[in-house]
């Protein structure tokens, strides 16, 4: 199975997995900041209030949805909506390599990209099809992610925003945004990891990823248990750290979830001294005040 | 007679195609300085119409003035007589609402939560804000929790806060739903002299409750609520020593 020759051999050809690891960390890292993007935009378009009933006078309003039926139902339908949710949809309910080999084969055939290398060595004209692939279907997973968030959200949280007088806006930034994010980022963590070990199915296009060098190496030596090995240590080497940092601050941001935390680990600038150490020995529950 | 500060007439909120009639049809004036308590068993609309005062809840029919502007369309007539479109958000910041549920932020600390409107939405400098939360705070007795998150208080101490939260914006009225139905019984009483206290300084209140020891002690005016309608009018005195309807004699010989 595995030699030690083997593994001589494929380390001949180590600088191929270094470079199969830049590509694949360029390749990962401009699929996160684009997907995110993409993610935010569909999220805002599945969850906007954008129809005809909203234009119309509150008389209107009301007398249509005291009959609904139809009318009422068109008059609450929202384009926008509605195709951030088909292409949520479309992307979820197909495999990775059919969209890849689309965009790659079918959207990308008639453009014609400049074909320069990127760091020398990666095929810009094959890493971009890859890129937005990869970004295209991250986003419709990500949009589903931060939705779910954004929803889970007690809806008394709002309406206390909102009855102090914050717009929709100032609601969901500072109010809802905060606490959102803190509950997604375990799904968000996962999510950057499957875009890392997706992105390996652009070796089918050429993309010089790990993959692609495993085989080259292959086809150099014959050989494809050590290549493989090599391969699946960098790809853990990538993933592990990437949830571990994600859980560092996700433990971060969840002050505010637990009685004991808090006071101790905030620093606050002022003078007054109830601050820190005193509200932490305070009682946890004090009797009435007169 | 003092001046009337929300006008509410013959407001409607209807679910399921008018099938729920949460509120039919209610007509009430809620002057400057009134304490008013609204009663009714649960499920009578008393908290629907307490969140359609501030458009919580969006009403099917009538009209809400608040200072002569009927917030329930959305544009209205200046004085020099030009349509303006009307910014709910602006008719809100005078009115706090206190919740049942409390809702404070949990991911701010005390202070936060109490500075956070302030100073983003009436561009308070922050050391000003803070100052006057922390004024606040002294005087409902928690100033050494200001720099807590709210999961370490108490419900007492949590609708406390919540209530000098919603003064932070200087409301001219203050909406209470049911401020002290998801508190312990021994805490409620902290939070209904914070209450008291408020009314005796001559705020506007509308309060939606079920202890009626507050409602006879504070209220000036008591409102009884029925299957969204209001039954029966008047001073804690005529509701509560001679009630006529007979749906409120029978709450009341279940209620005290």
């Amino acid at each position: 199975m595995f030699t030690k020759i083997g593994f001589e051999k494929t380390w001949q050809y180590i600088d191929l997995f270094k470079q199969g690891l830049i590509c694949t960390v360029s390749l990962s890292a401009l699929t996160v900041f684009f997907g995110f993007f993409l993610a935010l935009l569909l999220a805002v378009m599945r969850m906007s209030d954008i129809n005809i009933y909203r234009l119309l006078p509150r008389e209107t309003q009301w007398s249509l949805r005291l009959k609904g039926g139809v009318v009422y139902a068109l008059s609450r339908f929202n384009p926008v909506s509605f195709i951030a949710s088909v292409y949520v949809e479309v992307f979820r309910a197909t495999p990775m390599l059919v969209q890849l080999f689309i965009i790659y084969y079918v959207v990308f055939a008639p453009v014609s990209l400049p074909t320069f290398k990127l760091f020398g060595f990666i095929r810009f004209e094959r890493f971009l099809p890859g890129v937005v692939a990869l970004a295209m279907n991250s986003g419709a997973y990500l949009c589903e992610i931060i939705r779910a968030g954004i929803q889970s959200i007690d809806g008394g949280q709002a309406e206390a925003a909102r009855s102090l007088g914050m717009n929709p806006m100032q609601n969901m930034r500072f109010v809802i945004l905060p606490q959102a994010i803190k509950n997604i980022l375990p799904a968000i963590a996962n999510e950057f990891v499957t875009i890392i070990k997706e992105s390996s199915i652009c070796y089918t296009i050429g993309v010089q990823e790990i993959m692609y060098a495993v085989a080259s190496t292959k086809g150099a030596i014959y050989r494809i248990g050590e290549p493989l090995i090599i391969a699946t240590c960098v790809y853990f080497c990538l993933t592990f750290p990437t949830s571990k940092i994600i859980a560092y601050f996700e433990k971060k941001m969840s002050v505010g979830d637990h009685r004991n935390s808090g006071d101790s680990t905030r620093t606050r600038k002022r003078k007054s001294g109830f601050a820190g150490q005193g509200a932490q020995s305070a009682p946890m529950y004090e009797e009435v005040t007169k | 007679m003092s001046e009337t500060l929300i006008k509410v007439k013959d407001l409607k909120k209807y679910y399921n195609r008018g099938a729920i009639k949460a509120l039919d049809g209610i007509s009430v004036d809620i002057n400057c300085g009134d304490v008013m308590v609204v009663i009714g068993p649960s499920g009578s609309g008393k908290s629907t119409f307490l969140r359609s005062l501030n458009l919580l809840e969006e009403p099917t029919g009538g009209q809400i003035f608040f200072h002569g502007i009927d917030i329930t369309k959305k544009k209205y007539k200046n004085a020099e007589g030009k349509p303006v479109k009307l910014n709910i958000d602006e008719h809100r910041q005078k009115m706090g609402m206190v919740f049942q549920h409390f809702n404070l932020f949990p991911h701010k600390t005390i202070l936060e939560n109490m500075t956070l409107a302030p100073i983003q939405v009436r561009h308070i400098p922050e050391a000003e804000a803070e100052e006057k939360a922390m004024k606040l705070l002294d005087r409902v007795g928690l100033a050494d929790r200001a720099d807590s998150y709210p999961i370490q208080l108490s419900g007492g101490q949590k609708q406390r806060i919540a209530i000098v939260r919603a003064l932070m914006m200087e409301p001219e009225v203050m909406l209470f739903d049911e401020p002290t139905s998801a508190l312990d019984p021994e805490m409620v009483g902290e939070v209904l002299e914070v209450m008291k206290e408020l009314a005796h300084e001559g705020m506007t209140m509308v309060v939606v409750t079920h202890e009626m020891g507050f409602a006879r002690e504070v209220g000036n005016r008591v409102l009884f609520m029925a299957d969204g309608n209001l039954l029966e009018e008047g001073t804690p005195e005529e509701l509560f020593g001679n009630p006529q309807h007979p749906r409120l004699q029978d709450f009341l010989s279940k209620v005290l």
